[in-house]
């Protein structure tokens, strides 16, 4: 089996840094669908503005940190609009209405990019040596590869400490499970969920960075290919609870990095019919997620 | 002191074409318990869904303090120290006892002195000590409705709003519940209670007041409380 | 009486308004005709979508798979066999040595619409909600996906020229005519009605006996059928390949319902029609258009930054679209008038 996938130890490390990346796409995604019944269909085209901030300020000459600071600054600012200007309007909306919306705000966005840059797109390339690879007991693995799982498990383990150490991490969680009791508690629905999009849009810029290494031309499709296959995972895994919507995208990012890389191409092109083929099952089946244990699931929205 | 802590006056609710609550008045000031009884449907959680923001009336007043707050948020009501124990408790089956009890923080005005509020609680509440680390789901339903109204309490509520708390309790349950509410009261807390059970209401509160199709149709004290039955029943035939 | 003179304006009204599209056209020049040949097969596929989506209360995200499907159908079926080989080089034999004319081929398109549509609803059509919303988008996904790479039913990531382009005005608006007329039908029909009924209000349409899933599956596999024929009309108009017929598409043409009104006929055929123009209007003033002595010359993309805005505000500010999601009805003078 190995030998016909022909999975070397390279491909391997690449499969889990984008799985890892995969990860806080779906985090980002599981948040505020959380706490506002939301997929946000959008979140790729946040990661896009991302991108072109850096390859903005890799143009302009900036240096590395003035570049990332510009990609947050970008990202969290675009991210709280979205929520004033379209969320917070359409709260309470069925769920399918929503999805439509977020759908028109990621076309919008993605146009604007067209608008604004063209579609040839620019290079994001000052992260670019990460691209080189390290060798560790005698296997060549990227850097990129390296960074982004620890990334990713940094990010994680700071979001856990957030949502069971602090108050606002308490109300989110409570808020997710049932937003009506919540707020008859006093949690203000406002402030829990600006949070949860406050949170969603970091970790959007930190997706913007690590992507930008892995394919350093932004065109206004950037992270769009990804974010379909994140919400694929983010469903397969369990939309409902955070933590399996996480494990979802990671398993998602891991499968296609590995069997993209492994596979020959001519079944690898089929990859995202049997991704969609297995999200469309487990819709039918095990409508709960494959990572949720109980059926239960809150439905209560603001 | 200006005015009773809660008031309501002409309160009209509907439900769609449905008038639940229809120029409903009545107040509850500190250290009184005021009941609310009637058959279902009489539009006695609507009245408390009311207060508590979760429906707006079409028409009436309802005031905190002399301060209008019809038509508020939920969450801004609870800020102004309404405290609601919700039909059903409502507990956060999946979180610790403890974390279902710092979301109670989530209304308290100003943070005080939360260590010795908290041991006043266990106090009253023993088991929500004991079981604080456990989810909450694992507890009894009487367990519950104990941690559901320390949850209450810990905002400091000025007022506390209770529906059917004795509703699914074993007896020993239901009268740990009723001996709470007179500590609560004791606490110089404005309680409106609503319950199924008429009688005990009647002999707890300062007055119950008895509603039918949204309509206050009948107050009772506590000298009423072993002729409830027969008093509401000459009322309605 | 007064019910027949109601079906008349419900059908009338956007049936007119699609003829009178085609009427206008003919007074431009053939090269702006196509923006309204084009109009008229978007109103074609959004009345495809409204007859599911509208009825049923159910998003799909998967109609564009179903216009693709019958596009490919007619496509590969109307290649005149010599040229198959150069553009399907990998074509299955049967494919490869049959050919058939326009009619057929749209006959064809529609069927294969319908039964992929049945197939497809068989299971999904016990979803509602968010599920149905994301399943559906899988079905776009993977017939994106296969349509893109199995070259033994089309021409894979090749564009579908040679194609004879018999979509003209007449044929278009015949076509659009031709969905507007089902879909009245169906929902004037019986099971058009329930399925209403359901939309309105699940749980007593439930307790009467009313198989939701059974009404669901009746029309999302009509609309299947009806965005199948759109599809082969589409493929009659202008070459396409898979990326014409996937994202773009399907938002724009949901934006189309979304900004008519999603629950009525009418809605459809205003949105379809009134986006069309917009965008129409964008492409040419992409290129730079002179109006009134101005030089307009907008960017690429402001098309779809104009039509995601005008989606955006109309969910948010006006959820039941332009029309109000109402049909057209007897002014209120005449229903006097006509009453007995």
């Amino acid at each position: 089996m190995i030998a016909i996938l022909n999975i070397n130890w390279q491909t391997l490390a690449d499969a889990v840094g984008l799985g890892s990346i995969y990860a806080l796409m779906a985090v980002g995604i599981g948040l505020v669908f959380g706490v506002l019944r939301l997929v946000n269909f959008a979140y790729g085209q946040l990661i896009m503005a991302g991108a072109f901030a850096l390859a903005l300020a890799s143009q302009w000459g900036w240096p590395l940190w003035a570049g990332v600071l510009l990609c947050f600054a970008v990202v969290v600012v675009l991210s709280a609009l979205m929520e004033v200007i379209v969320f917070r309007p359409l709260r309470g909306h069925s769920p399918a209405v929503m999805l439509v919306a977020t759908f028109a705000v990621a076309f919008l966005l993605e146009s604007i990019a067209l608008i604004w840059f063209g579609s040839l797109g620019k290079i994001a390339a000052s992260l670019a040596y990460l691209q080189r690879p390290v060798t560790i007991s005698g296997v060549d693995v990227r850097k990129i590869a390296i960074v982004a799982t620890v990334v990713a498990v940094l990010c994680l383990v700071a979001l856990v400490a957030l949502l069971s150490r602090t108050s606002v991490g308490l109300q989110m969680r409570a808020a997710a499970i049932d937003f009506r009791t919540a707020r008859l508690l006093g949690v203000r629905a406002n402030r829990v969920i600006g949070a949860a999009v406050l949170i969603s849009g970091v970790l959007a810029a930190a997706v913007s960075v690590l992507l930008t290494v892995q394919s350093p031309l932004v065109t206004p499709d950037f992270a769009l290919r990804d974010t379909i296959l994140v919400l694929a995972g983010v469903v397969l895994g369990g939309m409902y609870r955070l933590g399996s919507a996480t494990l979802g995208g990671f398993v998602i990012g891991f499968a296609s990095g590995l069997l993209g890389g492994a596979l020959p191409t001519a079944q690898s092109q089929y990859l995202p019919s049997f991704l969609f083929a297995a999200v469309i099952l487990v819709l039918l089946i095990r409508p709960q997620g494959l990572f949720t244990r109980s059926q239960q699931q809150a439905v209560e929205r603001v | 002191m200006s005015g009773p802590l809660l008031e309501l006056e002409d309160v009209v609710v509907r439900h769609g074409a449905v008038t639940a609550v229809d120029g409903l008045s009545l107040q509850v000031d500190r250290g009184e318990i005021v009941g609310l009884i009637g058959p279902n449907g009489a539009g006695k959680s609507t009245t408390l869904h009311a207060v508590m923001g979760l429906l707006r009336p079409s028409s009436g007043h309802i005031r905190l303090q002399s301060r209008s707050i019809a038509g508020r948020r939920p969450e801004d009501i609870a800020r102004r120290g309404v405290a609601l124990v919700p039909e059903g408790r409502r507990i956060y089956a999946e979180l610790t006892v403890d974390e279902n009890l710092r979301l109670g923080l989530a209304g308290r005005r100003a943070r005080g002195d939360v260590a010795g509020d908290l041991r006043r609680l266990y106090d009253l509440f023993p088991v929500v000590e004991e079981a604080r680390r456990r989810p909450a789901g694992g507890l009894s339903g009487g367990q519950q409705q104990q941690l559901a109204i320390a949850r209450a309490l810990i905002a400091n509520p000025d007022v506390l709003l209770l529906d059917e708390p004795s509703l699914g309790l074993a007896p020993q349950m239901v009268d740990a519940v009723f001996e709470t509410l007179t500590a609560i009261r004791d606490r110089g807390i404005a309680v409106l209670l609503v319950e199924q059970r008429a009688q005990r209401t009647v002999a707890l509160a300062n007055r119950s007041h008895v509603l039918s199709n949204g309509r206050l149709r009948l107050t009772l004290e506590p000298k009423d409380a072993d002729d409830t039955q027969t008093m509401v029943a000459a009322y309605f035939a | 009486m007064r019910r027949s003179a109601g079906a008349v304006v419900e059908l009338g009204v956007p049936a007119l308004l699609v003829v009178a599209a085609a009427l206008l056209a003919t007074v431009f020049s053939h090269s702006t005709q196509t923006y309204f040949i084009n109009a008229l097969v978007n109103v074609a596929i959004v009345v495809a979508l409204y007859a599911f989506i509208g009825n049923s209360g159910v998003v799909s995200f998967g109609h564009i798979s179903f216009v693709a499907l019958g596009a490919w159908t007619a496509g590969v079926l109307s290649v005149p066999a010599a040229e198959k080989p150069a553009i399907m080089p990998n074509l299955a034999h049967g494919l490869r040595t049959t050919t058939v004319g326009n009619v057929p081929s749209l006959a064809l398109a529609a069927a294969v619409g319908a039964a992929f549509a049945l197939l497809v609803g068989l299971p999904l059509m016990r979803l509602s909600g968010l599920a149905a919303g994301i399943a559906t988008f899988g079905v776009l996904e993977i017939t994106h996906n296969i349509l893109r790479y199995w070259e033994k039913i089309g021409p894979g990531l090749n564009t579908f020229s040679s194609v004879p382009e018999t979509t003209g005005l007449t044929q278009a608006a015949a076509c659009a005519v031709i969905a507007v007329v089902v879909a009245f039908v169906y929902q004037r029909s019986r099971y058009g009605r329930v399925l209403r009924a359901t939309r309105e209000d699940a749980a007593a349409a439930r307790a009467v006996g009313v198989s939701m899933y059974m009404q669901r599956l009746i029309a999302f596999t009509l609309s299947g059928a009806l965005a199948g024929f759109a599809g082969g009309v589409y493929v009659h108009l202008l070459p396409l390949n898979t990326e014409a017929l996937y994202l773009d598409l399907t938002f724009i043409t949901l934006a189309m319902l979304v900004i008519g009104g999603t629950t009525s006929l009418l809605g459809a055929v205003v949105g379809a029609l009134a986006v069309s123009g917009v965008d129409s209007f964008l492409a040419t003033a992409e290129n730079g258009v002179s109006i009134a002595g101005w030089n307009v010359d907008l960017p690429a993309g402001t098309r779809v930054v104009v039509v995601g805005a005008l989606m955006a505000i109309v969910l948010i500010l006006r959820p039941l679209g332009l029309t109000g999601g109402r049909e057209a009805t007897l002014p209120r003078w005449a229903r006097i008038g006509s009453a007995p």
